[in-house]
């Protein structure tokens, strides 16, 4: 019997995020340059297996079958697999966890996962009402349920109903992670900081979310590489980082199917966590760094709770005592997350991991010391579907 | 350029007098186009429905073609309950979905322990700002939506349709 394979992340690069004066498949060729830029050695004729992750191509670029679009510009052969993945927020991470299993198994050597999304129109309404396409269409969406923060507007209310969380506490998160990004090159927000007082005295977006509680809709493009371990060491001198464990969650789509007792429960979440806990043989202690899918504030607290870095309903005090600081107990979207770099949904999941990827190579802009393992964490669509993926420079036994 | 024949602007060649199903925002409801149509047909009498498995009594929301507990494929029209408690909700005053009346308030509605369907989202409709309170109750109302041509062999049919929203009970 053939040996399982070991699968790695070898590094990758994402495009500028923001409102960008870009065609989707620009972005795409960005991405990829970027990716090779950070791992020199790396050619295009490298790479065996391509997956490509979006959601809004299909209707905002007229980019039904995206994949060989993204081959053809990228000049890529791919000959193990070439498939386009739609899991909207979590894509990127997604197409790691099929990599992964492609990669562990033989089937294929050396993977680019990419993802991107063209967000921004010619006409700003057209954007909202995409999003009308991208929840349970003929329930939820004919409900009005197009643009997330009302949604996740309800779900804090319940939560500083049920725990006492309060806004302040939410103020620390987008303040962290404002102030991480401040440094990032790419983010949506790049050199912007922000203070507790004037997260609390932003305008309200939706009651209880000003606008710094959210994260802004991007435009954007990542591409990671995940290989073989031997191939990885013939592509880059750098400690290998490894894909330890992975788990993907859904129980429902429409709001009918919430699996909560109330919205501030995310079982299914809790769910997703402990089977990648599993898989990578670790607990939640043993995770040094994380970037967890704060689309809100709220999210990021919710996560904390659920992912298993703090009590159930303690979420609040978490963010709010510092432990998600860089001198934190778990310096927590050390990038800026998705509320300083943006969030151009299918390319998020991999820019989350190029960061724990960095964090653990020792090459990271606000550097975790001694970081040895590292959680990539996505929820998608109405909070329907979670996606983690745990990554640690040894492998599972 | 020069030899490019200036042409009249058209716009949308599918926009020149037609309607695009696939660009709004209510289902296709018409039995052409959906095996739950009945749903849709209860909704024109008033009636809330679903489906309930004969097989293993499961009672799902949305309704379905197969029941997702047992995949049987034996299954029955059931009234839901009209009348629920709003247990938290959101107004939107800016940034709705182009198509929806602002204040856009979206629900989160509970309805109670015997019911089959204990939450779901709704929309919140005949509501000002500011008038909704958590704990309220509301109930069921139809209402029409815009209708969309379907293609019968060489004519055009026309479908129907409507959808369902909460109010506030007074
Ligand atoms: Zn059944």
């Amino acid at each position: 019997m053939v040996q399982k394979k070991n699968a790695v992340i070898v590094g990758g690069g994402t495009s500028k995020f923001g409102v960008r004066q870009a065609h989707l498949l620009d972005m795409f060729q960005e991405a990829a340059k970027a990716c090779s830029d950070d791992i020199p050695a790396l050619k295009p004729a490298d790479i065996d297996g391509l997956i490509v992750c979006t959601t809004m191509a299909g209707r905002h670029s007229s980019a039904l079958n995206t994949a060989p679009l993204v081959v053809h510009r990228l000049g890529l052969k791919p000959t193990s697999i070439c498939i386009r993945l739609d899991t909207l927020c979590a894509g990127s991470n997604s197409g790691i966890i099929v990599a992964k299993g492609l990669v562990e198994s033989g089937i294929a050597e050396v993977i680019l996962v990419t993802g991107a999304e063209k967000v921004y129109m010619p006409q700003r309404w057209e954007t909202n009402y995409t999003q009308l396409m991208v929840n349970d269409h003929d329930w939820d969406s004919a409900m009005g349920l197009g643009v997330p923060p009302p949604f996740f507007a309800m779900i804090a209310k319940m939560h500083m109903k049920r725990y006492r969380t309060t806004k302040e506490q939410m103020a620390h998160v987008s303040v962290a992670n404002y102030n991480y990004g401040t440094t990032n090159p790419k983010g949506h927000f790049s050199g912007r900081t922000l203070t507790l007082q004037e997260a609390l005295e932003a305008r309200i977006i939706a009651d209880p979310f000003g606008l710094y509680d959210c994260c802004p809709l991007s435009d954007g493009a990542s591409a990671v590489i995940i290989a073989s371990e031997e191939r990885a060491k013939e592509l880059s001198d750098r400690p290998l980082v490894y894909i330890r464990g992975t788990g993907q969650h859904a129980t429902h789509s429409m709001s009918a199917g919430w699996p909560g007792e109330t919205l501030a429960e995310w079982p299914h979440l809790k769910k997703a966590g402990e089977v990648a806990y599993k898989n990578a043989q670790l607990t939640p202690k043993d995770i040094d760094v994380a970037q967890v899918h704060d689309c809100f504030s709220i999210s990021e607290i919710i996560e904390m709770e659920e992912l298993g870095f703090c009590k159930k309903g303690e979420g609040g005090d978490y963010v709010a005592s510092g432990a998600i600081n860089l001198d934190g107990e778990l310096p927590v979207n050390t990038d800026g997350g998705l509320i300083s770099v943006g969030h151009p949904f299918g390319a998020s999941g991999a820019r989350q991991s190029i960061e724990i990827c960095k964090q653990l190579q020792g090459r990271a802009i606000n550097q975790v010391k001694n970081a040895e393992f590292g959680l990539a964490h996505n929820l998608s669509g109405t909070c329907a579907q979670h996606t983690v993926v745990i990554y640690g420079k040894e492998p599972v036994e | 350029m020069s030899d490019i024949k200036e042409v009249k602007i058209v716009g949308t060649p599918a926009l020149e007098g037609t309607y695009i199903s696939e660009m709004d925002m209510w289902p296709f409801e018409c039995q052409e186009f959906n095996r739950i149509y009945p749903f849709y047909e209860n909704l024109r009498e008033g009636k809330f429905t679903t489906t309930k498995c004969q097989k293993c009594g499961h009672i799902a929301y949305p309704p379905g073609v197969i029941c997702p507990k047992c995949w049987s494929e034996e299954l029955e029209w059931v009234e839901l309950p009209q009348r629920a408690k709003v247990v938290t909700f959101t107004e939107t005053q800016a940034g709705a979905p182009i198509g929806f009346e602002l204040p856009l308030i979206m629900a989160w509605l509970d309805f109670g322990k015997d019911s089959p369907l204990k939450q779901l989202l709704a929309r919140i409709v005949n509501c000002a700002e500011g008038e909704l309170k958590e704990g309220d109750e509301v109930k069921f109302i139809v209402f029409n939506v815009p209708s969309h041509p379907i293609d019968v062999k060489k004519e055009t049919k026309i479908c129907d349709r409507v959808y369902y929203a909460f109010e506030p009970v007074k």
